[in-house]
């Protein structure tokens, strides 16, 4: 069995040696499909990275009326926190309000000048709400909207980064179908140009076949160095578009780094390097497992 | 003609004869082969064989003799399970071979040992790798090739041009090659289709000799010829086909055209 193994794989790298310009185009067309298939999944995860980034920041401020007071703000607070879909709540007092915006706008000396001008405190008291998710912002806000306090509340804020989230959702969402579309057409393609490689293998092997047949070679000795031929492929596909990959992810890195500040791209990647290239050979090795398998099925008597 | 038929009649005494004495182990020289009203039709709907009965006991040498597409390929691709027959059974050793499972029949055909007319050598592999590959293919030890192979070549008369690639050699020589390969399992049945069909007579004379040294070792021959001198030459038990029917069977008869 071991002897098997061992004769039918060199029979297969020699194969793959002897063909040189057919092993490497097959093997190109392999990266290529690979290739598309890890950049669509890194993007993926790096969008799903600013989109947890961006959803951590997101919230709604409910403003209340001047005149209520800290005992009905309480009290809602209380009343939102019951509520499921709520992750957090936060009370800003009109002081600590007041404070905030002279921090943020300590450098801006007339915005200072007309606040002293005006003398009091010109801000109210909010309730800062947070989500679990970004679709329930909405439920929350009918939530208020149907309960007793709707008097007592000025306005209701929803945070800016409510529209950034759906947008990236929406984003995410297009990468996955393009992706999965264009995964699909590559994979199609690599399977046939394997198929075709094998075919040709399995042409210019018909001498020692039928020999192997005569002389009583078991199949699936005769099968194995064009399973393994397929293997070979994809494995070496995925190193290569593995190498590939992350030299692109080196290049990009400054570029997305703009986009999504404070997070190291390079280590976030590494994090996953495992998992990207498990998926890789997986999905390699399949590949090339199923075009030689269609080869064998058609071309191959034994 | 009467001769003949009653030549027949003999052969079938004599198969009789045999049949009880397969009955006793201890003689080791029972019926290896045994067609029991065989009929092969190809898919294009040409008939090859017709109801063919005949018995081959161990240790024979027989002819099948008869034009082109007269059946006698037919007969051996049937044997080596390279095609099913269409109808009747087919026995090897005592085991009906269409009962035989599709992975053991790379164990069937390593009972026996083919030649054909055009050699079927690998053009870019030594006399030596050629035979060895028999064996390799099959998952033998390199040390057993290493010990097996020169055997079998000193035995075609060989041993010498181990390390030559078939193309250097002459076409009787490299149908030695090919006698060797086939020989190198140790099978029990060598199946030779028309070994000398590409050869001149000389380089024939000695393929059969080879076949009647090797038939005295004793092992099985099954030879499929069209040419007379060639079958005269082993001077054994011949079956005549015509047209995928036996016509005649004869012991040690000379065949005529």
């Amino acid at each position: 069995m071991f002897l098997t193994i061992k004769r039918t794989f060199k029979e297969a790298i020699s194969n793959f040696f002897r063909n040189g310009w057919l092993s490497l185009a097959t093997v190109s067309i392999l990266i290529l499909s690979l290739y598309v298939v890890s950049v669509i999944y890194v993007v993926t995860l790096t969008v799903d990275g600013v989109l947890k980034n961006v959803q951590e920041k997101v919230n709604i401020s409910i403003y209340f009326k001047p005149d209520v007071a800290e005992a009905k703000i309480t009290e809602m607070e209380k009343y939102l926190r019951s509520y499921m879909a709520v992750k957090s709540v936060d009370y800003v007092s009109k002081e600590q309000a007041l404070e905030d915006f002279k921090n943020n706008n300590a450098d801006e000396p007339i915005i200072m000048q007309s606040l002293q001008e005006i003398g009091e405190n010109p801000l109210q008291a909010s309730l800062v709400v947070k989500a679990n998710n970004a679709e329930q912002y909405q439920n929350v806000v009918d939530y208020i909207d149907k309960s007793d306090f709707k008097g007592d509340i000025g306005r209701i804020n929803y945070g800016k980064n409510r529209e950034i989230i759906e947008k990236l959702n929406k984003i995410i969402a297009t990468i996955r179908k393009v992706g999965i579309t264009l995964s699909l057409i590559f994979a199609a393609i690599a399977i046939l140009v394997i198929f075709n490689t094998i075919r040709i293998t399995i042409y210019t092997h018909r001498h020692e076949i039928e020999i192997m047949r005569l002389v009583g070679a078991s199949n699936s000795y005769i099968r194995l160095p064009f399973a393994f031929e397929g293997i070979i492929y994809g494995l070496a596909a995925s190193l290569i578009s593995m190498v590939i990959l992350f030299i692109t992810i080196k290049f990009m890195t400054p570029y997305v780094s703009a986009v999504v500040p404070s997070e190291n791209l390079i280590a976030f990647y590494s994090s996953h390097f495992w998992k990207i290239f498990g998926i890789q050979v997986l999905v390699g090795s399949f590949l090339g497992i199923s075009g030689s398998w269609i080869a064998m099925r058609r071309y191959l008597k034994v | 003609m009467k001769a003949k038929i009653n030549t027949t009649e003999d052969i079938s005494k004599k198969d009789i004869n045999k049949k009880e004495e397969t009955a006793d182990p201890e003689t080791g020289n029972g019926i290896i082969i045994e067609f029991d009203n065989v009929t092969k039709v190809f898919k294009d709907d040409s008939l090859a064989l017709e109801d063919a009965c005949f018995k081959i006991n161990a240790g024979d040498f027989v002819s099948f003799v008869g034009p082109s597409g007269a059946g006698k390929s037919t007969i051996l691709k049937l044997i080596s399970s390279e095609e099913a027959p269409t109808s009747g059974t087919i026995f090897f050793d005592g085991s009906p071979l269409n009962k035989i499972k599709r992975s053991k029949v790379p164990l069937h055909r390593r009972n026996i040992g083919t030649v054909f007319q055009d050699f079927k050598l690998l053009g870019k592999k030594t006399v030596f790798e050629n035979v060895a590959y028999a064996l390799e293919v099959c998952g033998a030890p390199a040390s057993e090739i290493k010990e097996s192979v020169p055997q079998i070549l000193d035995i075609v008369g060989l041993g010498d041009k181990m390390e030559k690639f078939p193309k250097q050699l002459s076409g009787g020589e490299q149908q030695k090659v090919a006698l060797a390969r086939a020989l190198i399992h140790k099978p029990i049945v060598i199946l030779a289709d028309e070994p000398t069909g590409n050869l001149d007579s000389a380089s024939s004379v000695e393929i059969v000799d080879l076949l009647l040294k090797i038939n005295e070792l004793g092992t099985t021959i099954l030879l499929a010829s069209h040419d007379k001198e060639i079958v005269n030459k082993a001077s054994r038990r011949v079956i005549c086909l015509d047209k995928g029917k036996i016509v005649g069977d004869l012991a040690k008869s000379k065949y005529k055209m």
